[in-house]
């Protein structure tokens, strides 16, 4: 039983890491910027969702839709502010992931600052977990979790493969000339994937909140998570991001069965490891081929 | 006062020693290490197991710390740097946070949470250090010892060898350069030297805990190096001085409340690493000469 | 024509293929000592995939390539560039933030450790070298200058001063004459003139027809992939069926 109450545990957690991994790996492929910021967006989400849920009382609806306009705005402010100014000048890797890692510091500090360094909670009814078999308690928030992952999951693939830009998002990474010439403007296709992308960690960064609870370090864990979701699932596709989201959260939902929960990063990094080892392409990246 | 500042001066030495060797690999290799902390604390450790189990002096325990680190990192780097450089930013961001739980649990080794406390003063050939100048004068050596290697290395042909796989990989590649291999030594050269920083400072303290060795430190190391400077042998210790002075220089400061002086020199210093990645990626340090001079 | 040029590189059937693609398809070519062989063939021939599945940089999925005699297939780029194989870049590839002097040199110091073999008088042969490769392209007297701060025809010679430097028997040039000025391009010439009489062997890709007809040897002519013929410049860039797949259109 105690293996079946994990295995859903699981499936929530691998619904949160594989939706934030996916707008790690849309900004990330699309744009090719290797954006360490994408857990400060997670950070502020959770807590604006939090904040406006719990102490101003807001609907869920109307805190969902704050902690997405903050978040996108986020998003964008930083590809037009930040990143697009260093890649006018010489945009190296290094100088685009330093400043978003000073944003992710900034930010996380700023939150704790504001909001205050403790441990917190939504509590929802859903958050409540019911019996649903002898030894099996489960909250309705995991089918809401795993649910929302999949909706959202197929609007993207709908976006992404029906619509104009969706899939001009998709030829950006490789010929950003040939956007061009089809009259697009990859400044503009850029913007979008930040909004979207960050827009992605709005579902999950909730139901954190509603679930594990939040501080001002989740932002840390998350973009490990990310990070290794996107190597595991291979650099390159969206897909292999989630499920590589999907097989980090059962893993270390699993583990607990017999480690104890502090093993956590523990088991991510072993995980990220094992792969780096023995297949660094992941499940479904193009082959690292000439350079 | 005069304590004040001999320790804050002890401090300063041990990170200068810290974002010397970050900036070795951070900056003249363009390798990012987010677990620089680790091997800091893997010296630390080392040190303290060997002065307190073996009886060992200064030169063994930091003997030992630098192998064990040196080993750890070569773990670490060879799988991680035959792929690109992406992948050992995650790989050593996940070692991190496996680091600061390896350091909680561990408790034969690191005494867990709690640490370990009555660590032996250093020896060497039987003369003790007990005062904080004594230490302040054994960290500038070190300091002084670190500097010298790191030069020697970055204006022999190692220093070229990095430089010319910073500035365009596949060429170097090309023209027969090993760059897995170099950048594995490269890492491995940084964390040895970094395990320094970790013996002087478990024996200055007499006292050892995981709250030294997380994250948050690695992510001070690499502020210290990118705001002071990177590439240049005497950025990584301007930024040291800029970064460690800076809570000093707050706490003068009307209206601010103290508990929240970390969190504002936080903001403060990922602030300056964004302004100048858009303005002045050099560092602080370059804006004092022209931007590029060969080094 | 060829005489008794000994083969220096050869490759068997080589063959690679992305995602359905066949980049190079079935290509044996022998490059022979002093000669220089110029690839010409349309966008997307192949020709700079050929070159690196040659320098390792790319592993083909059929074939083989043998140096000197030996089976190079699958091994290391570093290892090949060390056996006497060198290459430059359409783009150059400079190491920008480093003097002219250390870029030469960066290339003479091959051995993956702290320091080079050889002590003070190993490092003194490599500085030797280094500024010996720097005079035969005429940048001497700029050693200290750091490259990004070259005129373009400058950085080119640079480019070949590396591969002067690093001692390759084997030059794969990508577009080396491109936007050189009549008296540049003269100078140039002439040093690969020079490394060839020393029997080196040069392939380069252009696609200048001027220059190939000044440069060449030999020509290979490359589509989609496949060599559709080699010989001598006059008759290969006298075939009229040759000229309309290079200029887009295609007979079959």
């Amino acid at each position: 039983m105690l293996l079946l109450q994990l295995l859903i545990n699981g499936l929530q957690l691998g619904a949160i890491y594989a939706l934030t991994a996916v707008g790690f790996a849309l900004i990330f492929g699309s744009t090719r910027i290797f954006h360490v910021a994408h857990g400060a967006a997670f950070t502020l989400a959770a807590y604006l969702f939090w904040w406006s849920f719990t102490k101003l009382h807001w609907h869920w609806l109307a805190a969902l839709v704050l902690a997405a306009a903050v978040v996108i705005a986020f998003g964008v402010a930083m590809e037009r502010w930040i990143y697009r100014p260093i890649q006018r000048h010489e945009g190296a890797f290094f100088t685009v992931f330093i400043a978003a890692f000073g944003m992710q510091i900034v930010v996380q500090n700023a939150v704790g600052t504001v909001f205050g360094r403790g441990f917190e909670t939504v509590t929802v009814a859903l958050s409540r977990a019911v019996p649903v078999a002898t030894g099996l308690y489960v909250a309705p928030v995991a089918a809401v979790a795993i649910g929302t992952a999949i909706v959202c999951f197929i609007a993207l693939a709908w976006f992404l493969t029906r619509t104009h830009i969706g899939t001009a998002l998709r030829a950006l990474s490789d010929n950003p000339d040939l956007v061009r010439v089809f009259g697009l403007d990859p400044a503009r296709l850029a913007q979008v994937a930040f909004a979207l992308g960050s827009a992605l960690v709005v579902p999950g960064a909730a139901l954190t909140a509603a679930t594990q609870g939040i501080n001002p370090n989740i932002g840390a864990h998350i973009m490990l998570i990310s990070l290794a979701a996107t190597i595991v699932g291979g650099i390159g596709s969206l897909t292999g991001a989630a499920c590589g989201g999907l097989l980090l959260g059962l893993a270390e939902s699993l583990a607990l069965w017999k480690l104890d929960a502090q093993w956590s990063e523990g088991v991510t990094f072993v995980i990220l490891f094992v792969f780096i080892i023995f297949r660094p392409a992941g499940f479904l990246g193009r082959p690292i081929g000439a350079k | 006062m005069q304590a004040y500042l001999t320790n804050l001066a002890v401090l300063i030495g041990i990170n200068a020693i810290l974002a010397v060797t970050l900036n070795f690999v951070l900056g003249y290799a363009g390798i990012f290490s987010m677990a620089h902390a680790v091997f800091f604390g893997v010296g630390a450790y080392t040190a303290t197991w060997v002065a307190i189990k073996l009886g060992g002096g200064l030169l063994l325990a930091t003997g030992a710390g630098m192998a064990v680190a040196a080993l750890i990192s070569l773990a670490l780097a060879l799988p991680a740097l035959r792929v690109r450089g992406e992948y050992f930013v995650a790989a050593s961001l996940g070692l991190q946070m496996l680091a600061i739980t390896v350091f909680s649990e561990w408790k034969a080794f690191t005494g867990g949470i709690g640490g370990i406390t009555n660590i032996p003063p250093a020896s060497l050939f039987g003369f003790q250090f007990t005062t904080p100048a004594q230490y302040l004068v054994l960290t500038l050596a070190c300091l002084a010892a670190v500097i010298a290697i790191v030069r020697a290395l970055v204006r022999g042909s190692f220093g070229r060898s990095l430089k010319a796989i910073r500035d365009n990989e596949t060429a170097a590649s090309t023209y027969g350069k090993n760059v897995a291999v170099i950048k594995t030594i490269a890492v491995a050269v940084s964390s040895s030297l970094a395990a320094v920083a970790g013996a002087l400072y478990a024996f200055y303290m007499s006292f050892v805990n995981v709250e030294s060795f997380v994250l948050d430190t690695s992510v001070l190391l690499i502020a210290m190096v990118v705001i002071g400077g990177v590439a240049t042998l005497t950025g990584p210790i301007v930024g040291t001085l800029l970064i460690l002075l800076l809570p000093a220089a707050l706490s003068y400061l009307p209206g601010l409340p103290s508990t929240e002086i970390g969190s504002i020199q936080q903001i403060v210093y990922g602030a300056a690493m964004v302004l100048l990645m858009i303005f002045r990626p050099g560092g602080v340090w370059s804006l004092r000469r022209r931007e590029g001079d060969p080094r | 024509m060829t005489g008794a040029h000994e083969v220096l590189l050869e490759t068997e059937r080589l063959s690679v293929s992305f995602g359905g693609l066949r980049a190079v398809d079935d290509v044996s070519l022998a490059l022979r000592a002093g000669i220089v062989t110029t690839l010409v063939g349309p966008n997307g021939a192949g020709k700079t995939t050929l070159f690196n599945l040659i320098t390792g940089h790319l592993a083909p999925h059929a074939g083989s390539v043998r140096w000197l005699g030996r089976r190079i297939t699958g091994q290391p780029h570093w290892r090949i560039a060390r056996a006497g194989i060198g290459r430059t870049f359409q783009d150059l590839k400079l190491f920008d933030h480093m003097s002219v002097l250390d870029n030469v040199l960066a290339v003479t110091e091959r051995d993956a450790w702290l320091w080079q073999r050889g002590g003070a008088a190993g490092a003194a042969q490599r500085l030797a070298r280094a500024e010996a490769a720097l005079q035969a392209v005429g940048l001497a007297d700029r050693r200290h200058a750091r490259a990004l701060d070259l005129a373009y025809a400058q950085r080119k010679f640079l480019s070949v001063a590396r591969l002067l430097a690093s001692g390759a028997r084997l030059w794969l040039l990508d577009e080396p004459a491109s936007g050189l000025d009549p008296r540049s391009y003269e100078r140039f010439l002439a040093l690969l003139r020079e490394q060839v009489a020393h029997g080196c062997t040069i392939c380069i890709i252009e696609h200048n027809l001027d220059i190939v007809v000044g440069i060449s040897d030999r020509i290979v002519f490359l589509d989609q992939g496949r060599v559709l013929a080699e010989g001598d410049p006059k008759s290969i860039l006298s075939d009229p069926n040759l000229a309309a797949i290079y200029f887009g259109e295609r007979i079959q």
